[in-house]
């Protein structure tokens, strides 16, 4: 009789082993697959590329940024729709997304000559501190650069992307 | 008396043995969830597919084309910034 109760005791035991290694794991699991991918790095460089390809191909710069008189002003209104990009965002919703576009005479890399800029202005402060692990849930910065020719003239250009969205991809 | 021994031993095994089980658990709960929050930054560096030996960023492509269509003066002003910033 003794023999049985402590039987029944211990399957009692094992079962609530099991329920407990079971709920482990899927703690584990739900830990593990709560925490979104954050992708905004890419995103921000999958950006730049497509800007950097509008902007210049074979190294030469689009014709397009040109008028007769320097930099076309049609292209700095119209940038986003002539690279194809769209930066809108939903009804009620903020911008998630910026672009900044700075041109310098590759003679005097300190002068600004042309810039452009795409999307929600305020995303660009969170660049400055975008390091501090403390500040991850604001706009992830990302910045190349690059040399291009009209003509033979040489410019330097810089392709600033921010992105936001920090609640789709940061837990 | 011996019976009563053996059985006291018996309870401290699988209490230890719950203890074990449940610091194992939680340590490992605590892992998963710090991984997940490491692991979780996707860089393109990391995807990127390999077209030669070495990968070759899209953006400093640009640069290689305007260098090779580049007169000599331009052409120092490229490798004086390469040099600067180290690419």
């Amino acid at each position: 009789m003794n023999n049985k109760g402590s039987d029944k005791i211990l399957s009692i035991y094992w079962f609530a082993i099991l329920v407990l290694v079971a709920g482990g794991i899927f703690m584990m699991t739900i830990s593990f697959y709560n925490h979104p991918y954050d992708v905004r790095e890419i995103e921000a460089e999958i950006i730049i590329n497509n800007i950097a390809d509008c902007l210049s191909q074979n190294g030469e710069l689009n014709s397009e940024l040109f008028n007769a008189t320097g930099f076309s002003e049609d292209f700095r209104t119209n940038f986003l729709a002539k690279c194809h990009l769209n930066f809108e965002a939903g009804e009620g919703e903020e911008g998630q997304y910026y672009s900044e576009i700075s041109f310098y005479n590759a003679g005097d890399l300190n002068s600004l000559a042309y810039e452009i800029t795409g999307g929600n202005k305020n995303l660009a402060a969170s660049c400055s501190i975008q390091n501090e692990k403390e500040y991850k849930r604001e706009a992830i910065c990302v910045e190349k650069t690059f040399f291009s020719l009209n003509g033979e003239n040489l410019y330097l250009i810089k392709i600033l992307s921010a992105i936001g969205k920090a609640e789709k991809n940061v837990r | 008396m011996s019976d009563k021994n053996a059985q006291i031993s018996d309870v401290i095994t699988w209490v230890v043995a719950t203890i074990i089980i449940i610091v194992i658990l939680v340590v490992f709960i605590y892992a998963s969830s710090v991984l997940a929050q490491k692991t979780k930054v996707i860089k393109l560096k990391e995807i990127k597919v390999e077209i030669s030996e070495k990968n070759i960023d899209w953006v400093e492509l640009k640069t290689s084309f305007a260098y090779s269509e580049s007169s000599e003066e331009n052409k120092q002003i490229i490798d004086a910034w390469r040099e600067e910033n180290e690419i």
